[in-house]
């Protein structure tokens, strides 16, 4: 563990955010994550461009999306992710609330890496946002070009 | 034969004797000093033979006249011999005898033929007026019409289906009598008809009384010997009643088409809030669980005890309502989902049903009587969701049972259907509720007692309702329950 992925959550309700944040920071994972609050201030983070244009053009090391986005929805955003060839590289997880299995299909066949349904329990919640927090950002070896952060300590 | 010789005989022996009764006239005459009466006599002999019996006769006759003219009135008198001055007179009584044979001979066969197109015709009126008899028999509307529509014959269908008796109809125009609605111009129709000999359509007639009719309609062609057009045969067949009926079946289908369509917009709008209910009510729900879980852990020392129980509270209660919209949206799920039906055994499928229940059936004294359960033809995955609700409510309500007993077995329904059952010795429940077990939110028992969100029966209903199979339940309070469900054996009784 000593490096950490960048992660990139697009996420619009702030009360998610602050969840998520939360139990990211339980497991002290919360230091490289940047918060985009719709679809297209996504894309404008990824494709460095707008607010973002001066940004270093690394990818993140995971991206948690919302399908439910104002503006450009989800499945928008992951369709021009992986349609992009350098974009294309980004570990994309899907977390949302919809058990709705044509939302499931429909990011599959995008080409989505994974699926996660939010837990209404808080614990359960946590535990997602943690595994996935440490698998993404931890243990999987991003592709390269991706944004990593020397661990303290 | 013998009447053949018998009418020669007669024939000529007529000739014989007008010629010899007019030698006889003539002679008398000059014994009374009547001259020149042979001449005209003998020919009206000769002209009473062949006018009367033919040509053989008559010239049977003129040659007789002509030997009585001899031998009797031209000199030498009593011979046959003929004065060179009376030459001509002869030769000219020979060729005016031979005219008049001519003449009456031309006579006869005119009269001859004539009787013979009359005979002709009397047989042809004969024979159509046994067709035209024929044609009355049968119920289908005939009539003939000639060149210019004007009705010649009308037969008792005809009469029948219109309503205009022969003698009205006949002599008048058929369209304007008919008041016929044509599909096309009528000079398209005539020109099929002239070219093919045929034609046929639908028209729109009326009878006499006004009232509408719709006939299919036969045309054929009539020609006389020189290929010339006559008449037109029609026939018609009455097709009101099944215009009508398409008519009505075609409004039936659009009217099917268009609630469908309707059902369909609603279908929609039921998809789009069960979209809604799935992704925006679970968030909040989510924040009221996750916030209240922050809280109870950074406050809960300072809190007493009423405090922390109220907590709790908001905990459960939020909790039970994320159960609820995941039953409601699983629910409704059944309705909007295509079923995918095959062969489903369903003893591998209660068995793997019961694996599934086993952190529930875990330390539960249960005795277990599955009985033989043959293969039905459906949806696995519904029908795995039926038997989870049916079998997951025998476990939770024969909870206060020492020894619980559940029997899964098949029984007798209708013909082609298969009838499963689940018992319990549970609680069970009083029959006069029982058309109420079934409705979505509708529990018998206190939350306490029994937990359940309430829609587990109506998703079984559901589930079996679009099997085209039947769902009901007996029970005795305090002596246990049992429920049945209806499958169809094979996919044709489940094609509804």
């Amino acid at each position: 563990m000593s490096e950490l992925g960048r992660i990139v959550m697009v996420e619009d309700d702030p009360n998610d955010v602050e969840l998520t944040l939360t139990a990211l920071a339980e497991y002290n994972l919360a230091n490289e994550v940047v918060v985009t609050r719709d679809g297209a201030e996504a894309l404008d983070y990824l494709f460095c461009r707008g607010a973002f244009a001066a940004r270093t053009s690394d990818n993140p090391a995971v991206l948690l999306l919302d399908l439910k986005l104002p503006k450009v929805d989800g499945l928008q955003v992951l369709q021009e992710i992986k349609s992009d060839a350098r974009l294309r590289m980004i570990p994309v997880v899907v977390l949302t609330s919809s058990h709705e299995e044509r939302d499931m299909v429909a990011s599959y066949r995008l080409g989505v890496n994974a699926y996660v349904v939010k837990p209404v329990d808080f614990h359960e919640f946590v535990n997602a946002i943690k595994e996935l927090g440490i698998f993404w950002a931890v243990i999987n070896e991003p592709p390269p070009g991706s944004i990593r952060k020397r661990e303290a300590g | 034969m013998s009447k053949t010789v018998t009418s020669l005989l007669l024939r000529n022996g007529l000739a014989v004797v007008s010629v010899a009764v007019a030698v006889g006239v003539a002679l008398l005459a000059q014994s009374y000093g009547l001259q020149k009466l042979d001449f005209p006599l003998l020919l009206m002999a000769i002209a009473v033979a062949v006018w009367y019996v033919g040509t053989g006769p008559g010239l049977l006759a003129v040659v007789l006249a002509g030997l009585g003219f001899d031998y009797f009135f031209s000199a030498p008198l009593y011979s046959l011999d003929v004065n060179p001055v009376d030459r001509p007179v002869f030769a000219v009584f020979v060729v005016f005898a031979l005219v008049i044979a001519s003449f009456s001979a031309r006579r006869r066969r005119i009269e001859r033929a004539l009787r013979q197109a009359r005979d002709d015709l009397a047989a042809e009126v004969v024979e159509r007026t046994q067709q035209a008899s024929l044609l009355d028999l049968t119920h289908d509307t005939i009539f003939v019409r000639d060149m210019r529509d004007v009705i010649t014959y009308w037969n008792r269908g005809a009469e029948e289906l219109y309503g205009w008796k022969a003698e009205d109809a006949i002599g008048q125009d058929a369209h304007r009598l008919l008041q016929t609605v044509f599909p096309m111009p009528i000079a398209e129709i005539r020109r099929e008809l002239l070219g093919a000999g045929r034609w046929e359509g639908e028209l729109d007639k009326r009878k006499a009384d006004g009232t509408p009719v719709a006939v299919a309609s036969r045309w054929s062609l009539r020609r006389d010997e020189q290929e010339r057009p006559v008449a037109i045969l029609e026939t018609n067949n009455d097709i009101t009643e099944r215009k009508r009926a398409e008519r009505e079946v075609r409004t039936l289908n659009d009217d099917l088409e268009r609630r469908s369509a309707e059902l369909q917009a609603t279908n929609k709008e039921l998809e789009a809030f069960a979209y809604s209910i799935s992704h925006d009510l679970r968030a909040p729900l989510r924040h009221t669980v996750g916030y209240t879980e922050l809280l109870q852990k950074n406050v809960s020392p300072l809190l007493d005890d009423r405090n922390r129980r109220y907590m709790t509270l908001i905990l459960e209660s939020a909790k039970r309502m994320g159960n609820l919209i995941d039953d409601l949206l699983a629910f409704s799920r059944i309705g909007r989902v295509e079923t995918r039906k095959t062969m489903v055994g369903l003893e591998a499928l209660v068995k793997e049903v019961r694996h599934e229940l086993q952190p529930e059936i875990e330390g539960r004294n249960i005795a277990w009587t599955v009985g033989a359960l043959p293969g039905v033809y459906g949806d696995r995955s519904m029908l795995r969701l039926a038997l989870v609700n049916l079998i997951s409510n025998a476990v939770k309500f024969t909870r206060t049972r020492p020894q619980a007993e559940i029997e899964i077995g098949c029984t007798k329904g209708h013909p082609g259907e298969t009838v499963v059952f689940i018992r319990d010795n549970g609680v069970g429940f009083d029959m006069k509720y029982a058309d109420k077990l079934f409705g979505v939110f509708q529990r018998l028992h206190q939350t306490e007692a029994f937990e359940g969100t309430g829609i587990g029966l109506a998703t079984v209903q559901r589930i079996i309702h679009r099997h085209a199979g039947r769902v009901w339940a007996e029970g005795v309070v305090e002596r246990g329950a049992t429920f049945y469900f209806s499958v169809p054996q094979s996919w044709q009784e489940s094609r509804s």
